[in-house]
């Protein structure tokens, strides 16, 4: 019997030792990070904006209390020599452990990406294992990385969830800006064959008007974010933007368009017709038999029509087969004009150089280090589309058929 | 030598276990680049020809520990000194799995806690499960393994449908020629995790069913290599060579990426669970042959009275082995491979294997000169016992 009571005794003292408290952080002395920004000053240094959650007003309305009083995020800047050190700074500024467990976006500023590159500040988020290497990245376009974390927004109560969520919606439904992790960042960094491309995001409107929380007391917002191009980045550095059909036409190579609309237009009438992608696939290949390699984009795109103003008859297949052929004439041409023009930047955003290292490692072994600036610009790119339209949905021919001219 | 008996399909999960331990952890074969899984299967094959090594000597000396019949072998004195080499090499394996399971908690989750705690912890476990036996051992891996299996299962599932993996990563396959992933197998895949495997020398005597050795064995040897050359070359698929070689644990990499649905994310658990389950058994596997070792060659009755100071060698042996992680990784996948592993688990098991098959040769046409070889020799066997 005393044996059992010293047993018991025992197993209970256990607990104490097994239960893993040694690095316990109770949720209240957690400061919640939902978002980083990097910007560069004046004097050179780094300053990081950190975006910090403040549950009880997140919560939502109905609870009454605080909310409504007192913003659903709170931001603090730090400066320091290197990302690190501004970040130890900006512990200094709040009461409670900065915890990056859930921070979920990383935004750096135009200036810093363009002049400096946006290789030097990487390391401390990718060493960090607190911090997610699928965090996204982003691109401030044409304000500060801070502000962009400052501004309120409504529906999304936390601003970087706003971000996310709209980077997402806009790659899927229309396929001009990416999601791009931090991952694929250093990946893309890291490899000879291809470069990096960042989607940006900008602010409209006044940003001391987004600060305060009579910003989202309103049905239309003085001041709002939203997402804005595509940043293309040549060996760290950012060296051009591109805005709509020319970063769709990124997005389409690298094989991430879901669904996208593509506009028709025929002489003498513009926007005659909008074809809607629903499904498509992208393929890059290619031949190195010459000396300079020969790459292939074949997509094949599967769709409907949304929307005709004109008075096509779309109950004659041939017809349908016509404007297939337009269609494919008008997405190869949006797509040559994004090759050509990242040719001219002279950076291989593509991945094709991964593609011919995939079909000959050898060549590529030459060709490796003046891909970006000798072959790239000068590779021969054919672009072959197939476009195929399914449906039209829920009506043959337009209402303007069957009214009298 | 306990009395104890395990069953063929104990042993077998017992191989499988202890060959993903650590394993799993490490980027294993990564100067290959993308084709590390083809040297890991390289290294499997090479591991099937250790293996049918260690059975033969296992099949001259069915009943007795390699501590023992090294004495047979080599001779009472060269014997003891080889069979404590042995165990000497036993003890500091345990030891490096030990460092393993504490630098991987540390590294990515405990990065408070001090690694002693960590490994006190880990190494009591192991001290008490060695002291029951290995038939408790045996059954525990029977019961964990079908936790392991649906944790794979379930990754695995996740991987595929976050659509993360890039088969594009493993192209192009033999970039260099076949000349580095040669190279890998024979520096380092070949020895861990598959040469590894000698330590069941001490424990195929437990096997209840003789017959089955070999054959459980190459099964074993064949399932675990084949998964292992599958998560790496799924991590490589996923994380790209370039991440992978500066990740320390690129399976937990691979693992952190999945993104399911929006919500399905940061399942870094199910790498804990995984890994800490796999480096238990590895290092119970090892400290069982420590103290079996130990007790065989020092004639100590009650081996299990030696588990509580072996495991507190190991304990310290692992915090002193090495001052870091970089030491730790560096001396585990190039130093002691080719100056450890490579006459251990090689050399000297094919050199004794060589004696052995001499001396029965000898034995054998001594027999064959009588009349009635075979049954004469049965009858004296079954005389002794």
């Amino acid at each position: 019997m005393n044996h059992n009571w010293i047993l018991l005794f025992l197993i209970m003292t256990s607990t104490v030792f097994i239960s893993g408290c040694w690095n316990q952080k109770e949720l209240n002395e957690l400061a919640i990070i939902s978002a980083m920004a990097i910007d560069k000053n004046e004097d050179g240094k780094y300053v990081k904006t950190i975006q910090l959650v403040n549950p009880v007003n997140v919560a939502g309305g109905l609870q009454g209390g605080g909310s409504g009083q007192s913003p659903t995020v709170t931001v603090y800047t730090a400066m320091g020599d290197s990302v690190l050190e501004a970040h130890f700074h900006a512990t200094s500024k709040v009461s409670r452990r900065l915890y990056h467990g859930h921070a979920n976006l990383i935004v750096i500023s135009e200036e810093l990406a363009t002049e400096e590159g946006i290789i030097d500040i990487l390391d401390a988020f990718e060493r960090d294992p607190e911090i997610r290497m699928t965090s996204r990245v982003v691109i401030a376009h044409h304000t500060k990385a801070g502000d962009l974390l400052k501004s309120l927004t409504a529906i999304d109560k936390i601003p970087a969830e706003k971000v996310n969520g709209t980077i997402h919606t806009t790659e899927r439904a229309r396929g001009e800006s990416m999601e791009v992790n931090l991952q694929d960042v250093v990946t893309t960094l890291t490899s000879a064959g291809k470069e990096t491309v960042i989607s940006g995001f900008s602010l409209k409107g006044d940003i001391q008007q987004g600060k305060k929380i009579e910003n989202i007391q309103q049905s239309e917002l003085d001041t709002t974010i939203e997402s804005d191009g595509l940043a293309i980045f040549k060996e760290g550095k950012l060296v051009d933007w591109y805005q709509g059909e020319m970063s769709r036409g990124v997005v389409w190579i690298l094989d991430k368009i879901q669904q996208t609309d593509v506009i028709l237009d025929r002489e003498g009438q513009e926007n005659i017709l909008t074809y809607t992608v629903l499904r498509q696939k992208t393929r890059v290949s290619a031949d190195t038999t010459n000396d300079l390699p020969v790459l292939t984009v074949r997509v094949r795109a599967e769709g409907d029509i949304r929307e005709v103003r004109s008075q096509i008859d779309l109950t004659d297949p041939y017809e349908i087969l016509d404007i297939e052929k337009e269609l494919e004439k008008e997405i190869k041409k949006q797509l040559e004009n994004t090759v050509i023009r990242t040719q001219q930047n002279k950076s291989d955003i593509f991945g094709f150089g991964e593609v011919v290292r995939r079909s000959d490692p050898k060549k590529w072994k030459k060709m490796k280090n003046d891909w970006n600036d000798t072959y790239f610009p000068n590779l021969k790119v054919n672009v072959k589309v197939e476009a195929f339209i399914r449906r039209s949905g829920n009506r043959t021919n337009s209402y303007l058929s069957d009214m009298e001219q | 030598m306990e009395k104890a008996k395990i069953s063929a399909y104990q042993l077998f999960i017992l191989i499988v276990l202890f060959e993903l331990g650590s394993a799993l952890l490490v980027p294993i074969a990564i100067e290959a680049k993308q084709d590390a899984w083809l040297a890991i299967l390289i290294g499997m094959v090479g591991g099937f020809c250790l293996y049918l090594v260690y059975h033969g000597l296992y099949s001259y000396y069915p009943d007795i520990p390699p501590t023992e019949y090294s004495q047979k072998i080599m001779g009472s004195f060269l014997g003891k000194i080889l069979a404590f080499i042995y165990v000497l090499y036993f003890i500091y394996l345990s030891a490096r799995v030990l460092r393993d399971f504490g630098e991987m908690l540390i590294t990515s989750f405990y990065w408070d806690t001090p690694l002693f705690i960590l490994n006190t912890l880990m190494a009591l476990l192991v001290i008490y499960t060695v002291r029951k036996g290995i038939e408790v051992l045996a059954r525990t891996s029977e019961l964990l393994f079908v936790l392991i299996f649906l944790l794979g299962i379930s990754v695995l599932f996740l991987i595929v449908v976050s659509g993360i993996i890039q088969i594009s990563n493993l192209k192009p396959v033999l970039e260099e020629g076949i000349k580095p992933v040669l190279k890998t197998t024979f520096t380092q895949t070949l020895y861990f995790p598959f040469g590894e495997v000698i330590i069941f020398a001490m424990i195929l005597p437990y096997l209840n069913r003789p017959e089955k050795v070999k054959q459980i064995g190459l099964l074993a040897i064949g399932f675990s290599g084949l998964i292992l050359a599958s998560v790496m070359a799924i991590n490589v698929s996923v994380l790209d060579v370039n991440n992978i070689t500066r990740s320390p644990f690129p399976l937990l990499s691979t693992i952190q990426t999945i993104e399911v649905a929006g919500f399905l994310e940061r399942l870094d658990v199910y790498f804990i669970l995984i890994t800490v389950i796999g480096v238990f058994f590895k290092m119970c596997v090892f400290f069982y042959a420590s103290v079996v070792g130990t007790a065989n060659l020092f004639n100590v009755k009650e081996s299990a009275r030696l588990a509580f100071p072996l495991g507190l060698a190991i304990l310290i042996l692992s915090i002193t082995i090495a001052s870091n992680y970089s030491e730790h990784i560096k001396e585990g996948l190039h130093v002691i491979t080719l100056y450890l592993h490579l006459p251990l688990q090689v050399i000297i098991p094919s050199l004794l294997l060589l004696i052995a098959f001499i001396k029965n040769k000898k034995k054998k046409s001594k027999h064959s000169k009588n009349l009635f070889p075979k049954r004469k020799y049965r009858l004296v066997e079954r005389d002794k016992k």
